[in-house]
């Protein structure tokens, strides 16, 4: 009997047919062919001749190939068959993901316009959405760097009745809080103290922080080397002469010497032992090191300079915390009418006070921001796609007739979607990456923790996940509506597209109107900060900007009495005028722009009693000259020098000073009595031009001047006044202290310019930002709109054959096509400046001078839209104008 | 003559019914489908190997009858082939269109008796 299955084998491999694929067909066809041949025989037919009719068998009907043909197709298999060995599903699988893969890389490639323009737009949202989640995840989302910090509570004294919600507490209060407390664990206090440090290159500044012994435990940090303070040394007369180096200070100036404890260090010229070394997390403001507090009971309970802190008692609330307070508060008000007399408290938690709410505002704006470029990618993401999928109809419904599985087609789009998120991610994080250095570099110092903003596994994952989200929810499920039509329709569309792409257009049409809306409503943000900036600018400080420096120098309290330490001044004031392009120079207890706020109360003759509160204002100590250095007007005169006598009995007060309380008349020549340095009745001498000496964008505050000739202070700012560059001088000024006294130490070198900038910063950031960011989304829009308008053009190119054909003229054409770009771009803007008015009214607090709803911006930014739309539909238009006629009609 | 003629028009348009028709009552092998059609046409229409097993695949791949290995106890093992719920309908459907077609032609060819 023949062999059928090697017949077969053969005849199968004249066809080509992979034999081993096959095996089970073999087995089938051969038993057809041995039950036909034994039914032969059985007839009584010859062997041979049997054998020659069931290969006939093979024959088909004419020769035809279909079993082979049949055979070959893919995808042939025999699910419920023995397994066809060497291949296991899994890697076939696996294999299909690579095939997938690799497809997808190569329609992304074939398709440069489409994949670069996805590509650059998805990267640009993912970048700067990165960049800025990488600041906010740094600033307002990492826990604070303290054990439990959910407990950490700081603690105010407030006096409403004064205008002063948050004020410092005094020493007798502090103690008085701190003794009959119970929803605390334990309160402490702190506050800043610079010393001179002798050493090898002069004297140098350190910042010290006096602090109580329980100031550590309330923070949860122990010392890495050594001890904390004990109650011991931390009482008036007590053993106060100890002190607590930080990480940085004891690698800088010690070297990480583990011996350091028990060794001593020189302040101020007296000798400290050092008991303990910080570990490298702790951090509070800018110290080098801790030393106690001592907190004075007899002290004065007006005098309002510690910082206080508490760590809550496991359990308590903040607001039972602040009940009681204000309950001990009061008890206070009533024992100390005099000096605590409408006094409360007010507390927050460690969050809300170190990430202060101007910081966080900042953040929302920028996170709001650069949320609103993502959206305009994900239009533009999702318009491409539907483009791309208008375009891809013919092969997926190819593919589909051809019997390829509907879930094979989806899982075809969705890798393709994926490699596209997972580029313009890596992108996207790469340039985000840049972005965060850049911002951590010259962002505001008042966004706190800002240093510690870099690109972390979360954010990675967070720009991962936006991109990704976007591909998948904007760009995949209207690629998906393609897959779900019936195969047959677009193959009878033709190339002009039916009732289908018309909607598809429309779809497109909206999303790039929803694009511009956007576009305008962050424009008009953007303009309206950048408007703020520009009228801050504007703004008059008061005084000379240009050609001033300021420093701060330090006297060593015990090698200087007043008297001394006035002589000193008197003489480096003196040597610093005669330098070469010196105008003037002079000293102040506080620079504009340099300081907090410090406040007095006055008693104003027949002012004070109105409403029972006394009046109050700034106040600043200022040598003669001082007016004359700073370029502040001054009407009557200055203060005299070296006239101790006069310096006790005058005060010169600001403008708004004397509008406020003298309004209409002269108040030079009439007295008024301060309460600060020896409540003394005083005559006003002079009247100086209001400064806006708390920031540009505050209003001047009221503010008395005293003389430097009664000074107790230790530490004062040195301004001077060059005709050039002021910083030119700061050598020879150095040298003049150094030969006057050594032991001086010149700090804080700033010109006003850079001290003006600063004030400018935060301000500037967030112009910058937004700027960046809308200028960035007006791109994004307007290649969307180029896209669209593109597509249009090509759409339309039969019938601009036609208008051309029968006549129509250049500029028709042109404008056929440039009308349907405006108006969409006209709609976009319509809908953004609505949208503008909502929006803007919430960012009015960051604005300066300028309302929210700013007619100069609202019109300039989008007409700058509709010229930027004009530019970008005018590459199609042109594009419309060189079609021939001929070619376009034969297309057809 | 004619012979031929049926052979080729019912295989061109009716294959696929003559083989759901048969595997309708019970799963039959391909050699036993090939027998049935050969039988009950008296020997006017004959499926050879390279016709029959093609049509038999493709009807598989689009889901209207599926074969499966049976194995009985002496017997070589053979693959059976059974129909379908999607191939029952089809079945149906392709019955009531020939059954109209058929209608159709004798309206149209006997009309002179009429």
């Amino acid at each position: 009997m023949p062999d059928w299955k090697a017949v077969l084998t053969r005849w199968l491999a004249e066809r080509r047919v992979d034999q081993v694929d096959h095996g089970s067909v073999i087995e089938e066809l051969s038993q057809h062919l041995d039950d036909r041949y034994r039914s032969l025989l059985a007839r009584g037919i010859a062997s041979t001749d049997a054998e020659a009719s069931v290969l006939e068998e093979l024959e088909g009907d004419g020769g035809n190939e279909a079993l082979a043909r049949e055979l070959r197709r893919a995808g042939r298999t025999w699910p419920a068959d023995a397994p066809i060995l060497g291949v296991d599903t899994r890697s076939r699988w696996l294999g299909g993901f690579w095939q997938d893969l690799r497809y997808a890389a190569r329609a992304l490639w074939r398709s440069p316009g489409f994949t670069s323009i996805a590509v650059v737009t998805l990267a640009l949202g993912v970048a700067a959405n990165t960049a800025i989640f990488s600041i906010v995840h740094a600033v307002m989302l990492q826990p604070l760097p303290y054990p439990e910090p959910e407990r950490l509570v700081r603690i105010w004294e407030s006096n409403i009745a004064r205008g002063w919600p948050a004020w410092s507490t005094s020493e007798p209060n502090f103690l008085d809080f701190r003794a009959r407390t119970t929803m605390f664990e334990a309160i402490a206090a702190s506050t800043g103290q610079t010393f001179t440090m002798a050493g090898s290159q002069g004297a140098e500044i350190v910042r010290g922080n006096r602090v109580t012994a329980e100031f550590l435990p309330v923070l949860g940090v122990l010392p890495a080397i050594g001890r904390n303070f004990t109650a011991e040394e931390d009482r008036p007369g007590g053993n106060v002469r100890v002190a607590i180096l930080t990480h940085g200070f004891w690698e800088r100036r010690f070297g990480s010497d583990q011996s350091v404890v028990t060794q001593t260090i020189a302040l101020d010229g007296a000798n400290y032992l050092i008991i303990g070394v910080l570990p490298p997390s702790f951090q509070w403001g800018s110290a080098d090191l801790l030393v106690p507090l001592a907190p004075n009971p007899e002290g004065d309970r007006d005098d309002h300079r510690l910082t206080a802190i508490g760590r809550l008692r496991d359990g308590a609330s903040i607001g039972q915390a602040h009940s009681e307070l204000a309950a001990i508060a009061a008890a206070l008000g009533e024992h100390y009418p005099e000096s605590n007399k409408e006094w409360s408290v007010r507390l927050a938690s460690f969050y809300d006070w170190l990430i202060p709410e101007p910081a966080r505002r900042s953040l929302r704006l920028l996170f709001a921001a650069v949320g609103v470029l993502l959206l305009i990618a994900c239009a533009n993401v999702a318009s491409l796609m539907l483009a791309r999928g208008t375009a891809r109809r013919k092969e997926l419904s190819i593919r589909l007739a051809l019997g390829a599985a509907r879930w094979r087609i989806v899982r075809q789009l969705l890798t393709e979607s994926l490699l596209l998120a997972f580029v313009a991610a890596l992108a996207g994080l790469a340039v985000g990456a840049a972005t965060t250095r850049l911002l951590v570099a010259y962002g505001p110092a008042t966004l706190p923790r800002l240093s510690e903003a870099r690109l972390d596994a979360t954010v990675v994952l967070f720009g991962l996940a936006i991109a990704i989200a976007t591909v998948l929810v904007f760009g995949l499920l209207p690629a998906l509506q393609v897959s779900r039509q019936h195969p047959v329709d677009p193959l009878r569309e033709g190339t002009r597209g039916g009732s289908g792409a018309v909607a598809r257009q429309r779809l497109r049409s909206g999303l790039i109107v929803v694009e511009v809306a956007l576009s305008v409503t962050l424009l008009i943000g953007a303009g309206l900060l950048f408007r703020s900036f520009w009228r801050l600018q504007q703004v008059e400080p008061g005084f000379n900007v240009a050609t001033v420096m300021t420093a701060r120098i330090r006297l060593p309290s015990a090698a200087y009495g007043v008297r001394t330490r006035e002589a000193f001044i008197e003489r480096l004031l003196s040597e610093i005028r005669t330098l070469p392009g010196v105008v003037s120079a002079a000293t102040s207890s506080a620079a504009p722009l340099t300081a907090g706020n410090t406040s007095t109360e006055v008693r104003v003759p027949g002012v004070e009693s109105r409403d029972g509160t006394r009046p109050s204002a700034s106040w600043r100590l200022v040598s003669p000259g001082y007016f004359a250095t700073m370029d502040i007007p001054l009407r009557g005169r200055d203060f005299s020098p070296r006239d101790v006598a006069e310096s006790r009995s005058t005060v010169i007060i600001s403008e708004a000073m004397a509008r406020a309380y003298w309004p209409g008349r002269d108040p030079i020549g009439l007295t008024i009595t301060p309460s600060s340095f020896g409540s003394r009745e005083r005559t006003i001498i002079g009247v100086a031009g209001d400064v806006r000496s708390l920031g540009l964008d505050a209003e001047p505050p009221r503010t008395l001047y005293f003389s430097t000739a009664q000074l107790t202070l230790s530490a004062t700012q040195l301004v001077w006044r060059s005709s050039g560059d002021p910083a030119s001088h700061v050598a020879a000024v150095r040298d003049i202290i150094r030969r006057v006294d050594p032991g001086a130490p010149l700090y804080e070198l700033r010109s006003m310019n850079d001290l003006r900038d600063d004030s400018f910063n935060p301000r500037r950031f967030n112009m910058y930002l937004v700027g960046v960011f809308a200028g960035t989304a007006l791109l994004v829009a307007a290649i969307g709109l180029f896209g669209v308008m593109a597509y249009l053009v090509s759409q339309r190119t039969g019938e601009i054959g036609v208008r051309m054909a029968l006549g129509a003229d250049r500029s028709a054409i042109l404008w056929l096509v440039l009308r349907r770009g405006l108006a969409l771009s006209a709609a976009g803007a319509g809908i953004g400046i609505g949208l503008a008015l909502g929006l803007t009214r919430l960012m009015q607090s960051l604005l300066y001078s300028v309302t929210a709803r700013d007619p100069a911006t609202f019109v300039a930014v989008p007409v700058l839209l509709v010229a930027v739309a004009l530019a970008a539909c005018y590459l199609p238009a042109r594009r419309a104008l060189k079609v021939d006629p001929v070619t376009a009609l034969r297309a057809e | 003559m004619t012979d031929r003629i049926l052979d080729r028009e019912l295989k061109k348009g009716s294959a696929e019914l003559l083989i759901l028709a048969l595997v309708e009552p019970r799963p039959r092998h391909g050699y036993e489908i090939s027998q049935l059609i050969e039988q009950r046409s008296n020997g006017d229409v004959r499926f050879k190997v390279a016709s029959l097993y093609p049509l038999l695949y493709r009807l598989e791949r689009r889901g209207w009858i599926v074969g499966t290995w049976v194995e009985k106890t002496g017997q070589r093992r053979r693959r059976f082939y059974r129909l379908t719920r999607t191939g029952r309908k089809v079945l149906a459907e392709q019955r009531r269109g020939w059954h109209r077609f058929v209608a159709a032609i004798n309206r149209i060819t006997e009309v002179r008796h009429a």
